[in-house]
């Protein structure tokens, strides 16, 4: 195209939009629709998110199960009133028993963080694949006001949450503020 | 002077597990009279209608905070001079000061044991 490069006059319509800026329009809405394309959107949303908020629902309802089944047991052992040493051993191995069995949580919850820690690493990549392609900052988003809320109330009422590796001030150091 | 045993004990926590263990250490301690709230707003509303020894209280709950109720407890002439102490998982320093000039009595990092329990309350009910 040998005018591709050089101004449309303007027209009775008013001014027209030079062609090499149409085509780094064009050209942009091919990658944006690449990007789009990438992300896989409706995999996302039909499958692997459903698919982390069941497996996360499943760990809270197993672990709540089987705090519940060792708490029990510990309840039970200590309202034991067994007249021998023998009957106080047999059903205190009992609920050691139940106790144990109540453990196995442990390995199937593992497997489902997993699945959901893999859906997370998944829907980070393709999200930051998607950030390149369209080249938009953060920044330039529209804050949701609800966020917005939730952020301002945290910071308020000083809702940290627990810390990572342990408590940021040891219980030695808060012991030392009250002395 | 001997702890009060009989004093009637408000466990303030949205995790009915913890409300459960705090029971259960307190049982094990021998205090009986033990009764809890899930929020603060349920906890207020106990305290205006029975008089506790001592308040134990999670930090993080909606919709009303520990620290909220902590500071609700000590506006109030009734009840500004009930023992109280924050059992929680915030550990920041910026938490523990601001629940010192609140007012808390004692402040208990979640995990905890039952002797730091024991200890806290012997410490804040003058045991």
């Amino acid at each position: 195209m040998a005018c591709a490069s050089k101004a449309e006059p303007a027209g009775p319509a008013g001014p027209t939009i030079p062609v090499n800026e149409l085509l780094e329009i064009a050209d942009y809405i091919t990658k944006l629709k690449r990007g789009i394309a990438a992300l896989r959107a409706q995999e996302l949303t039909r499958d692997r998110i459903p698919m982390a908020h069941d497996e996360l629902g499943s760990v809270v309802a197993a672990t709540a199960s089987a705090t519940n089944r060792i708490m029990e047991s510990a309840e039970a052992m200590l309202e034991i009133k067994a007249k021998t040493l023998e009957e106080y051993r047999s059903q205190v191995e009992a609920h050691i028993g139940d106790i144990f069995e109540a453990c196995t949580f442990q390995d199937i919850t593992g497997q489902r963080i997993s699945k959901v820690v893999d859906a997370l690493g998944q829907l980070e990549k393709r999200l930051s694949q998607f950030s390149t392609v369209v080249n938009v900052r953060d920044g330039e988003a529209e804050h949701d006001p609800e966020e917005a809320r939730r952020k301002a109330r945290a910071e308020k009422l000083l809702l940290n949450g627990p810390q990572l590796k342990g408590p940021a001030t040891p219980q030695d150091a808060i012991d030392a503020l009250f002395s | 002077m001997a702890l009060d045993l009989g004093m009637p004990i408000l466990v303030v926590d949205d995790y009915q597990t913890m409300v459960r263990i705090i029971r259960n250490l307190l049982k094990q301690l021998g205090f009986e009279d033990v009764d809890d709230a899930s929020d603060g707003t349920g906890a207020l509303a106990k305290l205006k209608t029975k008089k506790y020894g001592l308040v134990i209280s999670d930090w993080n709950m909606e919709p009303m905070t520990g620290y909220e109720l902590l500071r609700h407890v000590r506006a109030d002439d009734a009840l500004r001079t009930t023992p109280f102490i924050m059992v929680t998982a915030e550990s920041k320093t910026e938490n523990v000061i601001a629940a010192k000039k609140a007012g808390v009595n004692n402040y208990i990092v979640k995990p905890f044991n039952a002797q730091t329990l024991k200890t806290k309350i012997e410490a804040v009910c003058g045991a």
